[in-house]
């Protein structure tokens, strides 16, 4: 006999399959359609607005005030003032991606890391990291993006006289979230990914003598893709640009994440940039002492 | 929850493979509730279907306060009710009772059903449209009685009258197939 529970757990469990030739037609067309959508103009909805706003002579006499306010502003911006934001964020996301090479130095305070800080030389197909502990190199990290499917990474570890050499596939999280391959600290994406969340502006500031102008996030949707394991993220990216140049000059990370009630947290500043420098392609060469020993980590390893 | 968020973010931004990932994590899901609630695979295969469309539609303005699960299929039973009640008018009795989950003749089949699943669903037929609405959103979409309430914009105590009748004659009607 069944009873009640029994047939809510019946229907519940009670499973269906789709065809998967079908599956891949109808998503062929949805992101056809998606792709329309995207070069529409939604048609519709400014005259909706105009005459809602025409409706009321209040939301009239309001909207004239706000155009009249918009236009004082607008008057403001060409003539130029004091006060005047001298920094255009999508032309400071231009030019760091245009950067040639980068070098900065980036420090990790929490958790403790066993070095002090380390530099970074970026290219747009190569990186490399030097690891400082009291002033010595520690490790050295090159990457190598120039491979068609998997980018390489070799380790070497000075203090250990050995090296690692991993692969790893290009896109990761099926294909969902490759740009994360390079990195959440990627010097070049800090830009792009604060610009791609809900960011405010901050209020300028001096930086080591350069007057900078700030924008922070603490939406967790720039952090894309949230582990798997995680029920709470919160995120604090701070970044500064110097006015006169439009460079980043400091960025500042905060993050906590917490599963099943654990805490993570981690923090790390960027500073030192030399932004749009030549860098010698010899020094993403790798440069491993014959006495080191090689371990080699099987395969290709995706995220 | 998390990852629906961004990902609608990133459907907002454009990507089609965060659209993708929700076409893949909810189908299925969509598709048993609507042949669950309508009983007729062609049309339910339909309303799945309009739902995603009207998801891309509208991915630009869309704002998610929720649970995008509860909200695809909040979409797909609006959709099934209004191709319940056209194929009514058209159709009497329509889809309640006289239709079965048969896909025998259909050219491409999207929906696969098992027999336990046409058997169940023959039996939710029988029920009353309403009732069964609520008996499958309930307990299949896991949504609860207060959002499936402001979706049938009825209050909350009528659709737990609802559930418990749909639920009991339900079970009378399944046991008197085990009896037979």
């Amino acid at each position: 006999m069944n009873t009640q529970e029994n047939i809510e757990k019946l229907i519940k469990n009670a499973v269906i399959h789709s065809n998967p030739n079908v599956n891949k037609a109808v998503l062929k067309e949805f992101l056809q359609q998606f792709d329309n959508v995207e070069t529409q103009k939604p048609a519709v909805t400014q005259p909706k607005i105009r005459r809602t706003i025409m409706k009321s002579p209040i939301t009239k006499l309001a909207a004239a005030a706000v155009i009249i306010a918009l236009v004082v502003l607008g008057l403001f911006e060409f003539i130029g003032t004091e006060s005047t934001s001298g920094v255009v964020w999508a032309e400071v996301a231009r030019k760091v991606e245009a950067s040639r090479g980068l070098i900065v130095r980036r420090k990790e305070s929490i958790p403790p890391s066993e070095d002090d800080y380390s530099i970074i030389y970026n290219s747009p197909r190569h990186c490399r990291t030097d690891f400082y502990k009291d002033g010595q190199i520690t490790r050295t990290c090159y990457k190598d993006f120039t491979g068609s499917d998997t980018d390489a990474l070799i380790d070497v570890f000075h203090l250990r006289k050995h090296y690692l050499v991993t692969k790893y596939k290009k896109a990761g999280l099926n294909g969902v979230f490759p740009e994360q391959h390079e990195g959440a600290m990627n010097p070049e994406l800090l830009v792009q990914t604060i610009l791609s969340g809900k960011h405010r502006k901050l209020a300028q500031k001096t930086i080591e003598g350069v007057l900078c102008e700030g924008i922070e996030t603490t939406d967790p949707a720039c952090m894309s893709p949230i582990p798997e394991y995680c029920d709470r993220l919160d995120v604090l990216l701070r970044l500064w640009v110097s006015a006169e140049t439009g460079y980043p000059v400091l960025f500042e990370r905060k993050i906590s994440v917490e599963y099943k009630g654990e805490v993570g947290e981690s923090e790390s500043v960027m500073d030192q940039f030399q932004w749009d420098v030549e860098l010698d392609p010899s020094i993403f060469e790798p440069n491993i002492p014959t006495d080191y020993e090689r371990v080699e980590r099987p395969g290709v390893v995706g995220l | 929850m998390l990852e629906d968020r961004l990902l609608v973010w990133k459907c907002k931004h454009g990507s089609k493979d965060a659209f993708c990932r929700i076409y893949e994590k909810y189908r299925d899901d969509l598709l048993r509730l609507a042949i669950s609630l309508l009983n007729e695979a062609d049309i339910a295969e339909d309303v799945v279907h309009d739902a995603f469309t009207s998801f891309i539609q509208n991915a630009n303005h869309f704002q998610l306060t929720g649970n995008l699960k509860s909200y695809l299929a909040t979409c797909v039973a609006n959709r099934a009710r209004n191709a319940n009640r056209v194929y009514h008018r058209r159709n009497n009795p329509g889809l309640d009772t006289s239709a079965q989950a048969s896909d025998s003749n259909r050219p491409e089949k999207w929906i696969i059903c098992s027999d336990e699943f046409r058997q169940l669903n023959k039996a939710l037929a029988q029920l009353p449209y309403d009732q069964r609405e609520t008996v499958i959103l309930r307990a299949q979409g896991g949504m609860k009685f207060r959002q499936i309430a402001k979706s049938q914009s009825v209050p909350i105590k009528t659709v737990q009258s609802r559930y418990r009748i749909g639920l009991d004659k339900l079970r009378s009607l399944l046991n008197s197939e085990v009896t037979k």
